[in-house]
């Protein structure tokens, strides 16, 4: 039998995906949508010995083209790519779910309407008729609730018998009223053109009428001159005849008609209360709000980053004479005592098998790469059940609405506050959880120019390089990191400036009540994040690492080598070195400095231990002191390493969120070319004084 | 432009006062996203914040959405009593 291909449509908040995970389970996978860097959701399931294929689109509040995920959605359902589209109706806020259904009900008839959250209508109150609103709609109308698991086979059940045929043929009809005898004239039109004009006729009237311009667009390509000027004229009459705007008169002819399909199907008992709600308003405060917001994140990544490595915990501890217990902390911190399990392996590795190359093959190229995505996994874990729980009970998106006119100025959204927060501790979660924004071209933006934040691996090194520089070290950490942020900062807002996308500077958003955050949904989230780099990054991670490895252990001639100066890397960092030549360092000092800069793309920590290595030094200052550098060019290179370049595993997740080569490259090019320009600027500006 | 005696903007209503939307005083766009969220002249509106700076928060057919302060200003309502 033939496979069913069934479209979930909905408005965000309204428990799309929740109900596309119960639905499709393990199957559930995740692609681009051609050409964007949206996500696009699909799985399967065989029920009743049918094989059933859901795509979730992306969660819309109505079919015109104001947004990207609009546009796929409504590209999607035109091109009549499902044979059967489920619009999800939030049965606590009825009417104003409703409205998508009735948009995709002028369209097409193979419609079934869930009724999703049905669990909440009784503690609220609302009783509805969901018999009565399949006889005035025409279609099947299920209630469901997706997490507390009932209704899903009454779904599934629908589904098979609309895509056997049990539908009307019709598309549902809305009467325009005055508008009406127009819509006539343009389907006269259109109808002659039924071989070029694929989309249904009337709505197609329709969305003229209303000053759909792609559509506009597309119908001069298609249509003769004259035709298309036929419609124009009769659009012009329309706009004559209708006192208002043909925009609102449609709007509000379309409002009249959802209440009438509602009246008396929706009884409501009880005021809704907003109490749980209210102590939320807190977040709106315009002091109390974003500090509020930001204290939250702040105390919930502290533990997060204290669980995971001990720091930044055992720094305060630290500098409250707590030594012997910051020391503690840290030794039985997930980190460490991975890492020391690890050496532990290795050590016995080395024991057995002897030093030469097979051994560092295993030792340093696939245990070392093994390692370091099993390092990533705690704190992507406990990251992503902060934020789940975050996003789930509704707190998030408050957040966001209280945070989001002091992150405007920045040239960013109240959305982007968990993303940029968590980017401090480090960058791999932090691109993660860019999910928490909603728009697309936001979250591309923040994909871009996350990494400037300089995480805490870019700390350490900043640190260790500032006490080569004495007592203005600490100065110079400041500004670096200052440097970072306002680096950020202002791409952001040069990107808004340079390209003329969506922008929305005002928020306009809709908040999910607040509620208890279903261990479930949590769960599929954080599984979801952990697999995913489990099963994407995690491979090319394991990849690269033997490559770097092999790069750096091996010569031309492809013999093996000890020591990484006689590698190819090596050779390439020779190359690169004339790089620093405006830096004032060349020769051999720049194949040092090169080198170190290689092995930090690895990871950031590596650029001390490779330049200590190098030099034979055993301090940071004897090194510099051995590579004869000045203050000006240790202040360079600290700018120049924390913004050259993303990490290896931030850049792998870089790919693995956006899907995208471009993206990824795009990304990396960005960071080399505004680090080598701030940090020749500081350079200059430097050597004048020093 | 204002219609009527009674009809002002949604930035000036109180927390707990309701308005009835009369039109929006905005582009294209603008106009479409705010229809779509259900600002549909006829629709009513219950304001739950407004702090005079900063977004508002309001009730709009069950559902809560936070407006930004310059798109409550070119929401004309008309004052309405009650629920």
């Amino acid at each position: 039998m033939k496979e069913i291909r069934v479209a979930l449509v909905g408005q965000p908040n309204v428990g799309k995906s929740t109900l596309f995970n119960v639905i499709t389970g393990e199957s559930a996978r995740v692609a681009n949508w051609p050409g964007t860097t949206v996500s696009k959701y699909e799985g399967e399931i065989t029920y009743r010995g049918r094989k059933i294929h859901v795509v979730d689109l992306p969660g819309i509040y109505g079919l015109s083209t104001l947004t990207i995920e609009e546009r796929i959605a409504r590209k999607y359902i035109l091109d009549n790519e499902a044979d059967i589209y489920v619009v999800l109706v939030d049965a606590a806020i009825p009417e104003k779910t409703l409205a998508l259904a009735l948009q995709v009900l002028e369209i097409t008839p193979r419609v079934v309407i869930v009724f999703t959250k049905m669990d909440m209508v009784h503690s609220r109150g609302i009783h509805l008729n969901l018999d009565g609103f399949s006889n005035r709609l025409g279609v099947p109308v299920i209630g469901l609730s997706a997490a507390k698991g009932y209704g899903i086979s009454s779904l599934l059940d629908a589904i098979i018998d609309v895509a056997e045929g049990h539908y009307s043929k019709s598309p549902y009809r809305l009467n325009y009223g005055d508008l009406e005898p127009y819509i006539g004239s343009i389907e006269e039109i259109l109808r002659l053109y039924s071989d070029k004009v694929k989309y249904p006729i009337r709505w197609t009237a329709v969305k003229l009428l209303e000053g759909d311009s792609e559509l506009m667009d597309e119908l001069r390509e298609l249509l003769d001159k004259d035709a298309f000027r036929r419609i124009e004229d009769t659009i012009r009459d329309a706009e004559k005849r209708i006192s208002e705007s043909l925009q609102e008169y449609i709007a509000i002819t379309r409002f009249s008609h959802l209440m009438d399909v509602c009246r008396g199907l929706v009884l409501r008992k009880k005021l809704p209360s907003h109490t749980a709600s209210e102590i939320a308003n807190i977040f709106y405060s315009p002091i109390v709000g974003p500090l509020a917001s930001i204290g939250i994140i702040l105390a919930f990544l502290i533990i997060a980053f204290t669980i995971n490595t001990g720091f930044p915990l055992t720094l305060i501890m630290e500098r409250l004479g707590f030594e012997e217990g910051a020391a503690l902390l840290e030794h039985y911190s997930i980190s460490s005592l991975m890492g020391t399990a690890f050496e532990y392996l290795g050590a016995l590795i080395r024991g057995a098998m002897g030093e030469g190359p097979d051994t560092s093959l295993i030792v340093d190229g696939v245990l070392g790469g093994v390692g370091t995505i099993l390092a990533f996994l705690p704190l992507i874990a406990i990251v992503s059940t902060g934020f789940a729980i975050l996003e789930d009970s509704g707190v998030l998106p408050r957040i966001a609405v209280g945070t989001h006119s002091l992150l405007s100025r920045l040239g960013l959204s109240g959305h982007s506050i968990f993303p940029v927060m968590t980017s401090f501790g480090c960058n791999v979660p932090g691109v993660l959880v860019t999910r928490a924004t909603p728009n697309a071209w936001e979250r591309l933006k923040l994909i871009l120019t996350i990494a400037f934040i300089p995480c805490q691996a870019r700390l350490i090194v900043i640190l260790a390089l500032a006490t080569a520089m004495g007592p203005l070290g600490g100065l110079l950490a400041i500004l670096t990191y200052l440097i970072a942020i306002t680096v950020f900062a202002l791409l952001n807002m040069l990107m808004d400036k340079a390209i003329k996308h969506e922008k929305q500077v005002e928020i306009l958003l809709e908040l999910p009540p607040l509620h208890k955050p279903l261990p479930r949904v949590v769960w599929w989230t954080v599984r979801s994040h952990v697999t995913h780099f489990l099963s994407k990054a995690g491979v090319v991670i394991l990849a690269a690492s033997i490559a770097l490895w092999f790069l750096t252990s091996f010569n031309f001639n492809l013999s093996y080598v000890g020591n990484v100066e006689d590698s190819i890397g090596g050779a390439v960092a020779g190359a690169i070195s004339g790089f620093l030549t405006p830096f004032g360092i060349g020769g051999a000092r720049a194949t040092v400095v090169a080198l170190s800069l290689i092995v930090g793309f690895v990871a950031k920590e590596l650029v001390v231990s490779a330049l200590l290595v190098s030099t034979g030094a055993e301090t940071v200052n004897e090194a510099f002191r051995m590579l004869d550098l000045s203050p000006a060019q240790i202040a360079s290179l600290m700018i120049f390493t924390t913004l050259y370049v993303p990490c290896l595993a931030t850049l792998i997740t870089i790919y693995m969120e956006s899907r995208s080569v471009k993206v990824t490259l795009s990304a990396t090019a960005l960071m080399l070319s505004v680090a080598y320009i701030t940090s020749l600027v500081i350079y200059w500006i430097l050597s004048l004084f020093f | 432009m204002l219609i009527g005696g009674n009809a002002t903007t949604l930035d000036n209503l109180s927390p707990g006062e309701t308005g009835k939307v009369v039109r929006i005083d905005g582009g294209r766009g603008l106009v479409m996203r705010l229809y779509q969220m259900g600002f549909v002249p006829g629709a009513v509106i219950k304001v739950i914040v407004n702090r005079g700076v900063g977004p508002l928060v309001v009730d709009i057919m069950g559902a809560e959405v936070a407006i930004g302060r310059g798109i409550a200003r070119k929401i004309v309502v008309e004052p309405t009593k009650g629920e």
